[in-house]
């Protein structure tokens, strides 16, 4: 098991590094002088120069990568190009904020489908599970930023029920960081939840065939409860595994939500500094959603590793 | 003649949204007397293009001083509503009858926001500042400045090269914009001048905060706290007005929208002019449309009745030239090239490039994408070829239309104030125009009486559009939605600045 | 967005064969899946010679309006026919579907099958590097190459099209490691049969009904990922009429013509629907054991 894990852990760093010479291999090739377009078409040349100079755009790729890889290592990520604003608690800052919206649709998403996976599961055969089934199908096809315009329309625009977006920090405003939260979460909890359900269902099918279920009903437990007091934690192996793959893909499908719901988090930093040709914001922010979802598969591939005693001796 | 050959920043359509204010009291919709309010009024105002630093003495972007000018970084002069010259930071000026010395009378007890005062050797230090350290290509309106002097604290004398029309009203710009010795060091994150507003806060990708400067030397603001929000979104920015999150929408760029604001008694509708040229830019230096005949036949291709109506809502003026309703010498130039479908045809083909493809290349700007459809689908009819490409605004775009000029037609709303000399004066800017025949008349213009300058860049607008340097799509519309108890909102949006200073609440 | 796969493919894979039992649900998944798709193929290869309106046509004298005899599902704000412009955007979707499982399908399958049949190394390296790929996904690609490159219909369907490729390799490698274990893979193998081809004869025909399942479900992503790039403004530039970029424009218009958002978004969720239907509907016919789940 040991081996395994240390195995596991230098396929992770050796994924880091790679990515990471792919993400900076692959905007290093960018057409056109991040000088001069942070500096603007009009620019003196001996201006650019300077900046190129300051910010070390004149020196060989291998030590700027170098430079590079060691301030998102300390966190030291120096400052934008075009704005000049030092970049570390800029990204600090959006990361929590995209940490609240990915963190609360997945709340909602798990609220949502565990009991509705699991009653579609019980009753796979009766109308109300296909029915459920079918929903969920609707749901699967709903792209995030449809659901969200849909969602503005209704309670925003015309019920006036909660602000159609805009984000506040919640030490700021709790009430309003709660309403603003509200509409984009679920947005985005929905659509997950819809894809869920459907893990859900299919994991409760595999245990209600267990033959353990099978005595424990024999026992004269009904399906509910023998589902509650045995199947559930086995169930939940799939499921929580989906779960975390989930997430990080969440992260990036919030990039979307982000920009219908106007809210300041690293997708819309991702847009803009697109938009602004700010390369080196674009490479940190890249990096740290790759980052994400390597850190979130090496997890999950430890979880297996610790409740999974077959893949513990590595037989797979 | 250099001085004249500014190559606006463009204009960075950003900006396009060009709303911007500059109302004296009592030019402005509302009563216009923003009195000393509340201890803690605050305001939210939605605003378009977020710009990418404060600094606008080195980054481009109309967004900079939209938002800083005359609220946080004041000037020796500023324009008023109807376009004149009005004292700010300079209570008074004189001028010498040669017209290159100008005597300014400036005001005491203005204090930056530092601390420390507002004297003559600070307005003498920000001029000759912009020469030696600005890196913006507007820099180039002070290349016609020879000397400054200062006479005493409260007197500055500024000698031209030659008689300048121009100059002074470039001093109501970003370029006039007055510095404090000591507070230039972080400009790009910690802006600091004399206006009624302090810099106060920046969350990138949302929006900028001021705050009221109690030790203001003037009239203090109505307002506490200003916020600016930025939407890219026109939609987004719709719906933060319908729920409340703001209370201004200062620029609206879905005019189709309006319909929801206008009749509900919640709300006010704003509909004035800009300065924002809507332009189809040709690439008159290569490609086909060096070519007169099919520039001609363009112009004449186009419809600019239907397309006002498509794809601004019919909002917004037809000009037919490079001039906006509110200069001076404004023309109604529409009648040079109506709509002619047969003439438009008959000119493509006597221009012998009827195959050939036109490269329409649009900023990712809500205009230009809506305008570009329109252009094409209009001219695809008549057995033109025009292909679309979309590139991401700013940086795609400045870098392939605006510095390469690898382009035939694009569509960019021209924001600058008094900008034919930037766009069409000068044959290296992207319009690779600057016939000599139009530099001639345009420097005539400059160095001439104030009413000679009204004959001459009246010829130079006609010259412009007989030549067809550019088709002149429309003027956009100055467009704000507020709550119906704002006031203090500017009709016309023809400064750099959205000013802030005469807001208030009814 | 690009999660939903993983798991089918892996219970397909890994499922023995079983009792012969089908359901009449899953069936029905199959029928109205190949129907949905069928006619977006119809609708696809119909608009290339024939739709009610020029989709690009601008008429400022029939802004919109409603659907009527004449224009089906109204009019946008430049007059354009709605209906024809829907027509029109099936050809994106599809072309971009296409492309991208296309793409995913010609480096997924192979390293799929190589790494099942190849040394354990070769496979663990090989899966690693699909890991890897994983932490890309489709809409991060597309926006580094838009960055680049400037958004373009390509520039969906390689960035889409690279990031698919995992779930392919993922699923063919478990479905290689199954086929190699049968008897007769074994008989071959004993008879010094080149595994090349082993491979041909033996692993793609065996593994083609999961590519098929899998071909199907990624179409729905791809569609998925498409509507978004266009939404966001990296996918097939105007006036091309696309899905994504109808929806994102009639956001401004959501109070006066909120049907100019019904329709795209409508078209959006039945193509993602259809294709999943139709990948559920194959699974369970080619593999019945799965009927039941």
């Amino acid at each position: 098991m040991l081996l395994r894990l240390l195995r596991r852990t230098s396929v992770f760093l050796a994924s880091l590094v790679v990515s990471s010479i792919a993400v900076f291999g692959f905007m290093a090739v960018l057409p056109g002088d991040p000088a001069r377009v942070a500096l603007g078409v009009d620019a003196s040349a001996s201006a650019v120069r300077r900046l190129r100079a300051e910010f070390g755009l004149d020196r060989p790729l291998v030590n700027q990568y170098a430079s590079w890889v060691h301030g998102l290592v300390t966190f030291h990520l120096g400052d934008s190009y075009v704005s000049r604003a030092a970049i570390g608690p800029q990204i600090a800052d959006r990361i929590q904020v995209t940490l609240w919206l990915a963190v609360t649709a997945m709340v909602i998403a798990v609220v949502i489908a565990v009991p509705v996976g699991t009653v579609m599961a019980m009753r796979h055969r009766r109308l109300s599970g296909l029915l459920l089934s079918g929903l969920s199908q609707v749901g699967v096809a709903v792209p995030a930023f449809l659901a969200g315009i849909l969602l503005i329309t209704l309670f925003a625009v015309r019920l006036r029920w909660l602000p159609a977006n805009g984000w506040t920090p919640p030490a700021a405003n709790p009430r309003m960081f709660f309403e603003q939260l509200v509409l984009p979460a679920f947005s985005l909890g929905v659509v997950q939840a819809a894809v869920l359900t459907r893990y859900v269902r299919s994991a409760v099918l595999d245990v209600l065939r267990e033959d353990y279920l099978r005595t424990a009903r024999a026992k004269g437990l009904r399906p509910a409860q023998a589902l509650v007091r045995h199947g559930l934690r086995n169930a939940a192996i799939p499921v929580v595994t989906m779960l975390a793959l989930q997430l990080a893909t969440l992260l990036v499908g919030a990039v979307v939500v982000e920009r219908v719901f106007v809210i300041p988090g690293l997708g819309s930093l991702l847009l803009d500094s697109v938009a602004n040709r700010d390369l080196i914001v674009v490479q940190d922010v890249v990096m740290i959603l790759v980052v994400a979802v390597l850190v979130v598969n090496f997890a999950v591939d430890l979880l297996y590793v610790a409740i999974d005693p077959r893949l513990r001796t590595g037989t797979s | 003649m250099t001085s004249n050959m500014r190559k606006s920043a463009v204009a960075l359509a950003t900006v396009a949204v060009a709303f911007l204010a500059a109302c004296q009291a009592g030019s402005s919709s509302g009563n216009g007397t923003a009195s000393p309010g509340t201890a803690d009024a605050s305001l939210a105002v939605g605003l378009t293009a977020e710009p990418a630093s404060l600094d606008f003495t080195k980054n481009d972007g109309a967004a900079i001083p939209q938002a800083l000018l005359y609220n946080v970084n004041e000037t020796l002069v500023k324009v008023d509503q109807s376009g004149r010259v009005v004292p700010a930071l300079a209570k008074s000026w004189d001028v010498s009858s040669d017209r290159t010395t100008y005597t300014f009378h400036l005001v005491q007890g203005a204090k930056f926001s530092d601390g420390k005062p507002f004297t003559a050797d600070d307005a003498k230090f920000s001029i000759e500042r912009v020469k030696s350290d600005w890196t913006i290509s507007l820099k180039s309106a002070m290349d016609t400045v020879d000397t400054v002097s200062v006479t005493n604290p409260t007197t500055l004398v500024v000698k031209l090269r030659h008689p300048s029309n121009d100059w002074l009203y470039r001093m109501t710009t970003r370029i006039g914009a007055m510095f404090s010795r000591t507070g230039v060091g972080n400009l790009a994150t910690k802006p600091i001048g004399t206006g009624p507003y302090l810099f106060s806060k920046w969350v990138r990708g949302d929006s900028i905060t001021l705050t009221r400067n109690d030790r203001y030397w003037g009239h203090e603001p109505y307002f506490k706290t200003i916020a600016l929000k930025y939407f890219k979104d026109p939609t987004a920015e719709n719906n933060a007005l319908l729920s409340g999150t703001i209370d201004v929408n200062g620029a609206v760029q879905s005019p189709d929208s309006l319909g929801q604001f206008e009749n509900n008694p919640k709300y006010q509708v704003i509909e004035g002019t800009t300065n924002g040229e809507v332009v189809l830019s040709f690439n008159n230096g290569s490609g086909p449309l060096k070519n007169r005949k099919l520039r001609q036949a363009v112009k004449y291709g186009i419809d600019h009745k239907a397309l006002l109506d498509t794809c601004w809502a019919g909002k917004g003026k037809l000009i037919g030239g490079m001039v906006p309703p509110t200069d001076p010498w404004y023309e109604d130039l529409t009648g040079l090239y109506p709509h002619d479908p047969a003439k438009a045809r008959q000119l493509l083909k006597e221009s012998g490039e009827a195959g050939r493809t036109l490269r329409l290349r649009l900023p990712t700007l809500p205009y230009a994408t809506a305008c570009g459809q329109v252009v094409k689908s209009q001219l695809d009819q008549l057995g033109f070829k025009v292909k679309i490409d979309q590139l991401e605004f700013p940086a795609a775009w400045l870098s392939t239309v605006f510095t390469n000029a690898d382009y035939d037609m694009s569509i960019v709303a021209h924001v600058e104030p008094r900008d034919m000399p930037a766009v069409f004066g000068d044959p290296k800017y992207y319009t690779r125009y600057g016939k000599p025949a139009l530099r001639t008349l345009l420097q005539k213009a400059d160095e001439g009486t104030p009413d000679q300058q009204v004959t001459y860049m009246k010829q130079a607008a006609r010259m412009l559009a007989e030549d067809a340097a550019a088709d002149w799509l429309f003027v956009l519309p100055n467009l704000i939605v507020a709550d119906k108890d704002v006031t203090g909102l500017p009709k016309n949006a023809i400064s750099e600045s959205f000013d802030l200073t005469q807001l208030g609440r009814r | 967005m690009t999660a939903m796969d993983a798991g089918p493919g892996v219970e397909l894979a890994s499922a023995a064969i079983g009792a012969p039992r089908r359901g009449r649900g899953r069936n029905a998944s199959l029928v109205v899946g190949a129907v949905i798709v069928g006619l977006l193929i119809v609708m696809a290869l119909l608009s290339f010679v024939w739709t009610p309106h020029d989709p690009t046509l601008v008429d400022a004298s029939a802004r919109l309006r409603n659907p009527s005899a004449e224009y089906w599902f109204g009019t946008d704000k430049f007059g354009r026919d709605v209906f024809s412009q829907i027509m029109v955007g099936s050809q994106t979707a599809l072309f971009v579907g296409v492309a991208a499982v296309g793409v995913a399908a010609l480096v997924g399958v192979p390293l799929g099958i190589v790494a099942g049949m190849g040394p354990r190394w070769v496979g663990e390296a090989l899966m690693r590097f699909n890991d890897l790929l994983l932490a890309f996904p489709a809409l991060l690609l597309a926006i580094m190459f838009a960055a680049v490159y400037g958004g373009s219909t390509l520039v969906a369907m390689i960035a889409i099209g690279i990031a698919s490729i995992p779930n392919f390799a993922r699923l063919v490698r478990s479905g290689t490691l199954q086929v190699m274990r049968t008897e007769y893979v074994l008989a071959a193998r004993a008879a010094g049969r080149h595994p090349f081809g082993i491979g041909l004869r033996h692993v793609l025909p065996n593994v083609s009904g999961l590519v098929v399942v899998q071909a199907s479900v990624g179409f729905a992503i791809a569609v998925l990922a498409e509507a978004a790039l266009s939404f966001l403004g990296f996918g097939t530039p105007p006036p091309t009429p696309t899905w994504g970029r109808m929806l994102q424009s009639s956001q401004e218009l959501l109070w006066e013509a909120p049907r100019l958002a019904v329709f795209p978004g409508v078209a959006i969720a039945v193509a993602v629907l259809g294709f999943n239907m139709l990948g559920d509907g194959l699974r369970d016919y080619l593999d019945p054991k799965l009927e039941d789940r």
